[in-house]
């Protein structure tokens, strides 16, 4: 019964929704914005890739709104599961063979360097501080799964992730002082397609590239806590 | 063409799973497969023919057809955002496991009218 | 001149801070929201003389408008910014004292941050950037849901966010077709283009976007997680939510479909279903025995009545409209907070427990009774001008339709003095014999009789802004004038912000 009315319901949203959708061809540019952000993003913010002048420069208020949306993620998190009664059942986990546990702790400083790798040049390349900051996240992981009962200092997270995302509001107070407009792009742009270019973009992804890799090992801390 | 009806085949999965399943679990994981459904249509709507990656890795790329990169960064966001969600939800599960045992919603009503 | 910026950019990169404030000292947390709080509020009233006339449009990196986000702090944006400024000071003052169990510093954190989500949500001039902050409200008010951690509030958390992100992927697959269709996602250039495209897909949109923007609003028939949300949660919260945030979803729907779509054949519609959540609402609140479940059901119903004003579409009727919310706010925030000690001397949420209140807590059943009282609309309360004003706004649009609604609405107003004056009958005179009732096996904490001083000093601001406004209401009609032209008038909007 409640699967036949959920079926006649959502029958009745799609035919509504194909409706609307005759009228977006696909596979043909129909966008302005995104014409004016492909000609003249190379020139306004120095970066070489688009989506993260995008990201960072042009639509930056969202990706501010972005980070405060994982951080409540991750204070609403701790403070849901914060509240139980710790069981001081230590048990006796199985501890990982001798291979599993080398080859985790090699694996580890490379994973990160990759990951860091990613949100450094998240101008010039596909990627940036997001993408960065989960691989950096994995790697955390892997040695949580790998080497069991290393477990990583939780003030140590706390406040890495606090000062980075302090450091993109200050950035973009900065930008309020200077140039009167709130994350304004006020430091040199240099030449495109090198490191050190566009401005603030490169300090902003890696604020956001330790906020999140921070954030997200924090979450996995407090799950894998949970299971103990 | 072949996109929307993936995007939109994931949406309606997602929606007649949360509609009608019992376990939260797999409710949750129907909330998961719908942001991947409105994550794909979105992507798919700012894509041209033969088109490439909106970056310019050498000097001397031309602009003409690269896909419109607006979505790509509106999608960015709305993956953070739904993780964000899910992390939260999975949260309330163990919660709710431990206070009741047992995680079928149609069992967990204590609040009635 | 101050930017409108500062509104959101401080209580955020506070609220980022607060950790590291609490590494250094314990007890500094809760601190933190009153002063940003105080921040917003002075920099709102200082910006209210100046956005009267025109709105002050900021672009957030330098570009130009249909290139960048765009924050349009007009007259409704500041009027609601320093509402939520307002509430949030006094609630997270009650707050210093009400909240002692628990992660507290999350609790702040989570606090600051649902209240700079509903400032965003209000000033911003953008459909994602409106997404976003959306989202920011939404998250934070689930995770404060199941803050208290027992059983009940668990599950209202479990049905709320499930509930929410559906209505946020709706809202996502329309904010996807309107960009599809129009090309842009800033809304005036989108309310710019809106009629070169056939109305009838257009229609598929809006009604995604309403329906997920009225999850939260809490539109008949979306509102089935708000009973259980805003009974389940601690006080200040409910407080909050019924106060700030569903009224804020209401803006978002508003918003959207008098500037963006300037829709004007849905408003009867629309009507009807404000007076349809009204009864609803109303008559599920008559029947109950828990007095936050019973708060939350009048809740449902006012919004359904402010839903009914503003749909009336003509300057009159905005105008009671805005006036009406901004009497909800007052009233239902100083419900919340006086039954919040009560319930906490008592241990219990059921009414009949509430006897001889009126002699053991005088001062707070006191502010009890003006919230109840401003909320049915007697006279000099602030709820009387506002419900007045709605009628006759009614009355004036001449159309028999809306005369047949407006006389729903006054019955809605009877019941919902029913269940009102059966309350403060019970807190002021009690049966004899049936004080052995007892709570449902709650805690109570009989220690002292009234409640504390801190939590005093907000509720009684609450009572004078009451009391003031309804004896002086001309006091608010500027600002509510200038307000009401600004949603009406689209074409202003679109000019401001392009050009």
């Amino acid at each position: 019964m409640r699967k036949i009315i959920s079926i006649v319901l959502l029958g009745i949203v799609a035919l509504g929704i194909i409706l609307s959708l005759a009228r977006i061809p696909f596979g043909v540019s129909k966008t302005k914005v995104g014409g004016y952000y492909i000609d003249k993003g190379r020139e306004e913010t120095g970066a070489a890739n688009i989506v993260t002048s995008i990201v960072v420069n042009y639509r930056a208020f969202d990706t501010l709104g972005e980070i405060t949306v994982l951080f409540i993620a991750a204070v609403g998190l701790g403070a849901v599961l914060s509240t139980r009664k710790k069981h001081k059942r230590e048990q006796d986990l199985e501890p990982a063979s001798l291979v599993l546990y080398t080859g985790c702790r090699f694996l580890f400083p490379l994973i990160l360097l990759f990951g860091a790798y990613i949100f450094i040049h998240g101008h010039l390349t596909p990627g940036g501080g997001f993408q960065g900051g989960a691989i950096v996240a994995s790697a955390y992981l892997l040695i949580y799964l790998g080497c069991r009962g290393r477990r990583i200092p939780e003030a140590g997270t706390k406040v890495i992730e606090s000062l980075a995302g302090l450091v993109f509001v200050v950035v973009g107070l900065l930008g309020l002082s200077f140039g009167g407009y709130f994350l304004l792009n006020f430091l040199p742009k240099g030449t495109p397609n090198v490191l050190f270019s566009a401005g603030i973009i490169p300090i902003v992804y890696i604020a956001i590239g330790f906020k999140v890799g921070s954030e997200l090992a924090g979450i996995i801390d407090n799950l894998m806590e949970e299971s103990r | 063409m072949i996109y929307y009806i993936g995007a939109f085949g994931l949406i309606f999965i997602g929606l007649f799973i949360i509609l009608v399943k019992r376990n939260l679990i797999k409710v949750i994981i129907g909330l998961s497969i719908l942001d991947t459904g409105v994550n794909l249509f979105l992507i798919s709507v700012g894509y041209i023919s033969k088109g490439t990656a909106p970056i310019f890795s050498k000097p001397g790329i031309e602009s003409a057809r690269m896909v419109d990169p607006v979505p790509q960064a509106l999608v960015l966001t709305a993956i953070v955002i739904g993780v964000a969600v899910l992390a939260l939800a999975l949260s309330l599960a163990i919660r709710l496991y431990h206070h009741y045992g047992t995680l079928n919603l149609r069992k967990i009503k204590e609040q009635r009218w | 001149m101050v930017s409108p910026v500062l509104l959101i950019a401080v209580p955020l990169g506070l609220a980022f801070a607060l950790p590291l404030f609490g590494l250094v000292s314990k007890r500094i947390g809760k601190y933190i929201p009153v002063v940003a709080f105080a921040f917003n509020l002075i920099i709102s009233l200082l910006l209210i003389p100046k956005v009267l006339d025109h709105s002050i449009v900021i672009s957030i990196g330098g570009f130009s408008p249909p290139f960048c986000i765009n924050l349009v702090a007009g007259p409704v944006g500041i009027l609601f910014s320093a509402l939520i400024a307002l509430v949030g000071l006094l609630v997270s003052i009650y707050a210093l004292d009400y909240i002692r169990e628990g992660p507290k510093e999350k609790y702040h954190i989570l606090y600051l941050l649902l209240l700079t989500g509903a400032t965003g949500v209000v000033l911003t001039g953008d459909i994602f950037n409106l997404f976003v902050f959306f989202e920011i409200l939404c998250i934070s008010s689930y995770a404060l849901v199941a803050y208290t951690g027992e059983k009940s509030g668990i599950e209202s958390a479990v049905k709320y966010l499930i509930q929410g992100a559906i209505g946020s992927s709706f809202l996502l697959i329309g904010i996807g077709l309107l960009y599809g269709l129009f090309g842009t996602l800033n809304m005036a250039d989108i309310a710019q283009n809106i009629t070169t495209i056939s109305p009838l897909s257009v229609f598929v949109p809006l009604v995604l976007i309403i329906t997920g923007l009225g999850v939260e609003a809490a539109i008949f028939p979306l509102n089935a997680w708000l009973p259980d949300a805003h009974s389940s949660a601690p006080s200040s919260i409910s407080a909050i939510l019924s106060g700030i945030a569903i009224e804020v979803g209401l803006y978002a729907v508003v918003r959207v479909i008098f500037t963006i779509f300037g829709a004007s054949n849905i408003f009867m519609f629309l009507a009807f279903l404000g007076v349809l959540t009204l009864l609803v609402g109303e008559l599920c609140a008559f029947s109950q025995n828990n007095i936050k479940r019973m708060l939350a059901y009048s809740s449902i119903g006012q919004i359904g009545l402010i839903l009914f004003a503003l749909s009336i579409a003509t300057s009159f009727g905005v105008t009671s409209g805005l006036f009406q919310l901004i009497s909800h706010v007052l009233a239902k925030s100083l419900l919340f907070l006086a039954a919040g000690y009560m319930i906490y001397r008592t241990g219990s949420m059921d009414i009949p427990s509430f006897e001889g209140m009126g002699k053991r807590m005088p001062l707070t059943s006191l502010a009890f009774t003006v919230g109840a009282f401003s909320l049915v609309g007697l006279p000099p309360f602030m709820g009387f001008p506002s419900k007045f004003l709605i009628v006759q706004g009614a009355l004036a649009k001449g159309s028999l339709f809306f005369t047949v609604l407006i006389g729903l609405v006054l019955f809605g107003t009877v019941i919902e003095g029913a269940y009102f004056f059966r309350v403060v009958q019970t807190m002021y005179f009690s049966a004899k014999g049936r004080s052995a009732f007892g709570g449902r096996g709650g805690k109570s904490n009989p220690g002292g009789n009234e409640a504390s001083v801190v939590a005093l000093i907000p509720v009684f601001i609450l009572v004078a802004l009451i009391v003031g406004i309804g004896v002086y209401p001309k006091f608010m009609t500027g600002i509510l004038d200038s307000a009401a032209s600004e949603l009406l008038n689209r074409f202003e909007y679109i000019r401001s912000v392009l050009g």
